[in-house]
């Protein structure tokens, strides 16, 4: 292939790469501009004076501690939570045989397909009826378990060698510690990425929480940041701007260290 | 060789879906005997090595192992140790780890396990390689914690699954070679699966070959090569492969080309065999290649393609009536259509019936 | 194994009843509780519930509100498959066949977006998009262009809100994408170089039909999830307006179970998106043979 027609795909790919990242980039470089600096210049990446006003407003107006704690100990309920119970199923699909298994597979694969109208409306009146709206209890509490766990974590045992799991029979290990033992540590990478997937999805919740957070103090950054918009009428957008940039800090970097290991794990997730 | 029974397999079927693997398999192997099994790949070879590890349920039969069956609760108590191919290995465990964990899930003492470790990996001369993870040794090394591994749990069984095929053709003598000094030291009881028949002659007391799920013969690798049941096992066995031919018996003689091949007319009297065809079995190097005629017997040929291997030379020769034969030499004087004759070593000739497969004179007495 | 079998069958009932229990409480009981409710008029509080029948069903496709929803969250199909499936397609094909280098860092870029909140993409795309004061406008004004006010028109928002859920979902469906066409063989792709086959030719009758399970996964997770992600947008910046406009059938929805109260009407057009996403997953099993059959 001629190299012009390269360097004109690898164009058009990097004019891709710039429209998907560009709004982010102006995103944080807004959140360090004043009101006016904003307005003026707001297609200026570099802050002609970096400030730090948007912040310290934000910090009087919100909660932004209680904010980032809620949001952070909501993700990590519901983290665990996927992990324990995904790993678990995971390793009694792929290692033991039952009756009714097939069914049960099947049946777990299809909840991905329900959408949340359907469940929203009972699991609405379940958790006030228990008394956990406006917690991170309430909202972690449905999603403590999940098909899309089941299936990243059975296509990382997926990859672990027969023989293996064989050898651990022939040797008569016990169950829990070949668990404990060998299939954890070896699918390791897969179990830290697969956990920073879930969290930064449950970070980045919105639709659930909205119904059960009602209180302020109890909102987490997503709600905070429409509670926000919606208040403000999206006059003060750096004020919203810095909201956003911390609302991403979080994901960003778990992006960032664990990426190699995250697009792994979404790729197998499709080969199947 | 002592007379008690490590492994007994009766009337053994296992099938997956509607094939059938494993058809009404019967099998004894002795203690302390090292068995191989050898066949085709598809075979069937490996499925009754898992199905004799517990890995597999047989459909139909009964499996002893020390005469007990491995159904009932005893089987725990037996100790096997397998090797696969891939080995198997903890990845996450350094070698001692690997060694040691089996032994440590069983809760044998520290001390001991110590003893028993530092035994064996001095034996297997992987003392200074006892802090390494799998994934930094060669193939050999890997095949040797394998190994390893069944040696501290003080397995009487030994089941190996193709172990020496993941290890370069260089250093695979020498891995064979430890696992034979393995066995000639403590003598395990092992099935050793192979496809390879140069691992399965220099190992086994017996060899099995198996085909389609069924042991056509199992015998010394002597009576394999020499004395095969049947044409699949004379064509199975030996590189470069026998020269099947289609003779024909006339008036109680072999005849092939025109020739009568066997001159002690007693062998065919014995059988009672007057007329009919006949494959004759010719090994190879059991034909002789000359410029003049050895005997009556002597076929003039025509040399069509000559192989050289260093070692010896493989010539395929053209006889009158079109049929080829192939034939080994080591005195490298033929070239391409050279006429010469080539003689067949009588009484190394084998007879088989064109029907059944069978080996005409195969007697167990042999 | 064989003497522990039921040993064995304790412990499975121990690995998978979190999950079970979970997904009894939190999934299969409400989706029958839901089905209850579609029968009955409800407002979410009151004590008694009045039977109706099926009136909620038919009100789906009566109600002139209700039709206007369906229409639009046909034509959020659309628009989520051509943005959605077909864009990412067409790029991961650029980047796996047509350039040479540099398929890793495009991947990692490509990804970012979908790791952040639509909640903040919403925001971005209201500030970028705003007609009046936002840098798509001014920059339009330099060229002596005006920005349209797209919030005025349900066409327009739809398709705003569709580019910002195509600005998170891109690279999720461009990585799943890129890895169905890097298990293609590459010694497939070398021998059709060596016979000299265009490639265009090469894509359409070898690497589309080898890719197809899939791009038919990625497909109807675009519609599944696509419909669900839209939501966050429609909440955050038009609130399904103008008059219904830009609504959906998931936003309608929630407007009717939470903001308008009327339980009955919510439950059965949430029954009718089940339907829907069922014979989607039906047919995602009828042509991804085994995909799901791996662990029966």
């Amino acid at each position: 292939m001629p190299k012009s027609k390269i360097s004109a795909w690898h164009l058009l790919l990097m004019l891709l790469s710039l429209m998907l990242l560009l709004p982010v980039v102006f995103m944080i470089s807004n959140s360090f501009k004043t009101l006016q600096d904003s307005y003026h210049s707001m297609l200026q990446i570099m802050p002609s004076r970096i400030t730090l006003v948007n912040y310290q407003t934000l910090a009087k107006q919100v909660h932004l501690l209680t904010i980032i704690w809620n949001t952070f100990f909501m993700a990590t309920l519901v983290t665990l939570g996927k992990i324990i119970t995904g790993l678990l199923s995971a390793y009694a699909f792929k290692y033991f045989s039952f009756t009714g298994k097939k069914w049960l597979y099947l049946i777990f694969v299809s909840t991905i397909f329900v959408p949340f109208t359907v469940v929203m409306i009972p699991n609405y009146l379940v958790i006030s009826k228990i008394n956990l709206l406006n917690t991170a209890f309430g909202v972690a509490l449905p999603q403590l378990a999940d098909a899309t766990g089941i299936m990243l974590f059975l296509s990382a045992m997926d990859k672990i060698p027969v023989s293996l799991t064989e050898t651990l029979q022939v040797d008569r290990i016990p169950a829990h510690k070949a668990l404990r033992d060998v299939i954890m540590p070896i699918i390791r990478p897969s179990i830290i990425s697969i956990g920073a997937i879930f969290f930064i999805n449950s970070w980045n919740e919105y639709v659930w929480p909205t119904l059960i957070l009602k209180d302020k103090n109890s909102f987490t950054l997503p709600l905070a940041l429409q509670n926000y918009i919606s208040n403000e009428g999206g006059t003060n957008f750096p004020l919203a701007m810095a909201l956003s940039t911390i609302t991403i800090m979080v994901p960003l970097l778990i992006y960032l260290v664990f990426q190699r290991y995250i697009l792994n794990s979404i790729s197998s997730s499709g080969l199947k | 060789m002592s007379a008690r029974q490590a492994i007994q397999l009766n009337n053994v079927t296992k099938k997956f879906k509607k094939t059938t693997v494993i058809d009404e398999m019967n099998l004894q192997i002795n203690e302390g005997e090292f068995l191989v099994l050898l066949g085709p790949s598809g075979c069937g070879k490996s499925t009754m090595l898992r199905l004799i590890a517990g890995l597999e349920k047989a459909n139909s039969g009964e499996i002893l192992i020390n005469g007990q069956d491995i159904k009932q609760d005893s089987y725990f108590a037996n100790n096997f140790a397998m090797v696969f191919q891939d080995y198997a290995l903890y990845p996450n465990m350094t070698v001692y780890q690997n060694l040691e964990y089996a032994l440590k899930v069983h809760k044998v003492p520290k001390r001991e396990r110590q003893t028993r470790l530092n035994k064996v990996l001095n034996m297997l001369n992987l003392t200074a390689y006892q802090d390494r993870l799998p994934g930094q040794l060669s193939g050999g090394q890997k095949q040797r914690v394998a190994l390893g591994r069944g040696m501290v749990k003080k397995s009487n069984i030994f089941l190996l699954d193709e172990p020496l095929s993941n290890i370069d053709v260089q250093l695979r003598e020498k891995a064979r070679d430890e696992i034979k000094s393995m066995h000639d030291t403590s003598h395990q009881t092992i099935v050793y699966v192979t496809h390879d028949q140069l691992e399965a002659m220099s190992l086994g007391d017996r060899i099995a070959i198996m085909n389609n799920g069924v042991i056509q013969m199992i015998d010394t690798p002597n009576n394999i090569y020499n004395n095969p049941i049947n044409l699949f096992v004379a064509e199975f066995v030996g590189v470069p492969q026998i020269n099947t031919l289609t003779g024909e018996i006339i008036d109680g003689q072999v005849y092939f080309a025109g020739y009568s091949l066997i001159a002690d007319y007693s062998r065919l009297n014995k059988l009672g065999l007057i007329s009919g065809n006949i494959y004759i079995g010719i090994r190879p190097e059991n034909i002789h290649v000359s410029e003049q005629p050895q005997n009556a017997a002597s076929i003039p040929v025509i040399v069509d393609k000559i192989v050289d291997y260093g070692r010896y030379q493989e010539l395929m020769l053209i006889i009158a009536n079109g049929q080829l034969i192939k034939a080994t030499t080591t005195n490298n004087q033929f070239v391409i259509e050279d006429n010469v004759y080539a003689t067949l070593v009588d009484k190394k000739i084998l007879l088989f019936n064109q029907q059944t497969k069978q080996n005409i004179e195969y007697s167990l007495e042999n | 194994m064989h003497n522990n079998d039921h040993k064995r069958k304790l412990l499975v009932t121990v690995y998978l009843l979190p999950t079970v229990a979970i997904l009894f409480i939190f999934m299969v009981i409400p989706i029958i509780y839901t089905f209850y409710l579609s029968f009955f008029d409800w407002n979410l509080i009151a004590p008694t519930k009045k039977f109706v029948g099926l009136e909620n069903y038919i009100t789906i496709f009566t109600d002139s509100v209700n039709r206007k929803v369906l229409l639009n969250t046909v034509f959020y199909i659309v628009l989520l498959l051509a943005l959605n499936f077909i864009l990412p397609y067409f790029i991961a094909i650029v980047v796996q066949f047509f350039i040479g280098k540099m398929k890793g860092p495009y991947k990692v870029i490509f990804f970012i977006p979908s790791i952040f909140s639509l909640v903040v993409g919403a925001m971005l795309f209201s500030w970028i998009m705003n007609p009046v004061s936002g840098p798509l406008a001014i920059v339009m004004k330099m060229v002596g262009f005006s920005l349209p006010n797209w919030t005025n028109s349900g066409g327009m928002a739809i398709v705003i809100i569709c580019l910002i859920t195509n600005w998170k979902v891109f690279g999720y469906n461009f990585v799943l994408l890129l890895t169905g066409l890097g298990a293609i063989p590459k010694n497939l792709i070398d021998a059709t170089k060596i016979d000299r086959i265009p490639k265009w030719r090469v894509i359409w009758n070898i690497v589309l039909p080898l890719n197809k399970s899939i791009a038919l996964y990625v497909l109807i997770l675009t519609i599944v999830q696509g419909l669900q992600f839209v939501f966050t947008p429609i909440s955050v910046i038009t609130q399904g307006g103008p008059y219904y406009g830009s609504s959906n059938i998931l936003y309608h929805t929630y407007l009717n179970a939470f903001v308008l109260y009327k339980t009955g009407n919510a439950s059965a057009l949430a029954m009718l998106t089940f339907i829907i996403f069922l014979v989607l997953l039906y047919a995602e099993m009828k042509f991804v043979e085994g995909k799901s059959n791996n662990y029966a």
